[in-house]
């Protein structure tokens, strides 16, 4: 596996962790199906994946990983409360229109919701900011902003924050430091540079 | 992200060339499912590439409404026409015939051979016409199953088919889940919209008020042409769209501007739909239209149960690809199917082409589609 890979990857092992055997699990921004398809070699979940780009939904089809083209909010309305047992959004919250509302649905469709983002307040990103008064770039966002999606980061204080607000309870969590591997867990919001959260509804 | 997967090329293509069709002939009654039956019944088809010995690598393709059995080829040196899906069916292509055997029927109902109301009822000596049970997808598929029972085949690779070839493939997954071993559905939905079954309406009424059906009971010779034809016209409105039209067509004349009658044909667009309205004439027979568009309005994966009970039955893996511009049957009624299948835990996978053609997009060349049923066949 590429370092770049392995990076962009950093999640897949606790969110494995999190998974049961056998668990019906969505990935929401599924992107190319590596981790249905790490999950379902793993865990043997039944697995399907949603993204808006159809060459996203082609590799998907490749790896023999269900995916259903679309719109997130569109095709969670679809579902009934607990249709699955783990809904995932792994560096997709950033890019969604509405977060909050996805957000709700996520946890009305799924029993448990993980959520993986990268720590806007990191302190590397804030030390480009404040001493270069540029974001960072690195190997999994390479690309310069004018080149990227639109995206709306934000910090693991902003997160929790946010949990708190809507009385979302917080079974686990997890922060990577910089590389995205080792754990750390002293100031995650100026340590961590990626954050796993495990979520679940209040009752 | 950057991590674009590279597209594996599409090694070298080559063409099922020289065809022949083939009769299948039932010498059983034939039950329908609303009721009616047919003493015996034929099913013209054409088959493409080689069964395997163990019989597992047959590939069934459903057509659409105004399709026949040839897909693939041609039937002759002087024969400019290829079959109606000869880009997707060949050696190297996403239907690979050096690795499928691929079998196309023409329709029970159908007018290219197969049994239809056009046929000669044994009993009477004279053809069915109205006399033609009532026919619906299923009855459609149950013979394409007889078909398949006289190959010795078990259970199929795959059932493939866009617009009502799409129907018929859903249908199969659901009535012979055993015998499916995947299924890809383009083009289609679980029923048909109240606009879909507005249109086939208006097609089926320039045929019955065309004095020439008198009552169904035409000389095959004759027949109503002129209400087969505006049927066509508007039928084939339905599958382009828009976008496609004026791109194709604009307000582009016929010559110049020097049409000396009021109501000549003046533009391209009219000259093209008089065409397709003429040529359809030559080659297909009003009953059969009839019977057709009504089967298809009534097709209901809703009913009578819910969509969701009605697709319990589904075993196979599918793949259900909808067309931004079909209008005909829209995304929203292809993404239904799929969204109903994940709700029951089925492997269902739903891609929506961006293409500019309407509901036809699906049997046009277009590099996306080709990788998506190439990748899914091969998976």
């Amino acid at each position: 596996m590429k370092a770049i890979d392995k990076k962009r990857q950093a999640d897949f092992q606790i969110i494995a962790h999190w998974v049961n055997e056998g668990d019906r699990v969505l990935d929401l921004g599924c992107g190319r199906g590596v981790l249905l398809e790490y999950l379902k070699q793993k865990k043997s979940i039944y697995g399907v994946g949603v993204d808006i780009d159809l060459d996203k939904i082609l590799s998907c089809v490749k790896r023999g990983v269900p995916a259903y083209q679309g719109d997130i909010r569109a095709m969670l309305a679809t579902f009934p409360e607990n249709a699955f047992d783990r809904v995932i959004f792994s560096r997709t919250v950033e890019q969604l229109e509405d977060p909050d509302a996805v957000l709700a649905e996520g946890l009305r469709v799924g029993r448990r919701v993980a959520v993986g983002f990268v720590n806007k307040a990191f302190w590397l990103n804030r030390l480009n900011i404040f001493l270069k008064g540029r974001r960072t770039v690195n190997e999994v966002y390479p690309k310069p902003w004018y080149e990227s999606l639109p995206a709306n980061p934000f910090s693991v204080a902003e997160f929790e924050d946010y949990c708190d607000a809507r009385r979302i309870v917080i079974e686990n969590r997890v922060f990577l430091s910089g590389d995205w591997r080792s754990e750390c867990s002293r100031f995650p919001n100026l340590m961590a540079g990626y954050a796993i959260y495990d979520l679940a509804s209040i009752d | 992200m950057n991590d674009s997967e590279q597209a594996p090329l599409i090694s070298d293509e080559g063409e099922v060339g020289f065809v022949d069709y083939q009769d299948f002939v039932s010498k059983e009654p034939f039950q329908f499912v609303s009721g009616g039956s047919i003493p015996e019944l034929t099913l013209r088809y054409e088959t493409y590439g080689h069964l395997s010995a163990a019989k597992d690598n047959a590939i069934l393709i459903c057509h659409a409404l105004s399709g026949d059995h040839h897909c693939a080829g041609v039937h002759g040196i002087e024969e400019r026409k290829q079959g109606w899906w000869n880009f997707m069916v060949g050696p190297g292509k996403p239907i690979d015939t050096t690795r499928y055997f691929v079998i196309c029927s023409n329709v029970l109902g159908g007018c290219q051979g197969s049994t239809g109301p056009g046929s000669i009822n044994p009993a009477t000596g004279r053809p069915y016409n109205l006399d033609f049970p009532k026919l619906t997808v299923q009855d459609m598929v149950k013979a394409q199953s007889l078909l398949i029972d006289s190959f010795g085949i078990d259970r199929l690779h795959a059932v493939i088919g866009g617009s009502m070839g799409g129907m018929q493939t859903l249908q199969w997954a659901i009535d012979f889940p055993q015998r499916v071993g995947r299924y890809i559905a383009l083009a289609c939905g679980a029923r048909h919209t109240a606009q879909a079954i507005a249109f086939n309406d208006t097609g089926r009424q320039a045929i019955i008020s065309d004095p020439e059906w008198k009552g169904g009971n035409y000389d095959p010779q004759e027949g109503p042409a002129q209400g087969l034809a505006v049927a066509r016209m508007m039928a084939h409105i339905t599958y382009l769209s828009d976008v496609g039209m004026e791109s194709k067509f604009g307000r582009k004349r016929r010559s110049g501007d020097q049409s000396r009658e009021h109501f000549e044909v003046e533009f391209e667009v009219e000259s093209y739909l008089r065409y397709q309205g003429a040529s359809f004439v030559t080659r297909f027979d009003a009953n059969t239209y009839l019977y057709l568009t009504k089967a298809l309005d009534r097709f209901d994966l809703h009913s009578p149960e819910s969509l969701d009970v009605t697709l319990q039955a589904v075993t196979a893996p599918g793949l259900v690809v909808g067309f931004t511009s079909d209008w005909l049957y829209p995304p929203q009624g292809n993404r239904e199917v799929v969204e109903a299948l994940l709700r029951l835990g089925k492997d269902a996978t739903y891609a929506e082409l961006a293409m500019d053609f309407g509901h036809d997009s699906f049997l046009l060349r277009a590099p996306q589609l080709y990788e998506l049923m190439h990748r899914f066949l091969s998976r």
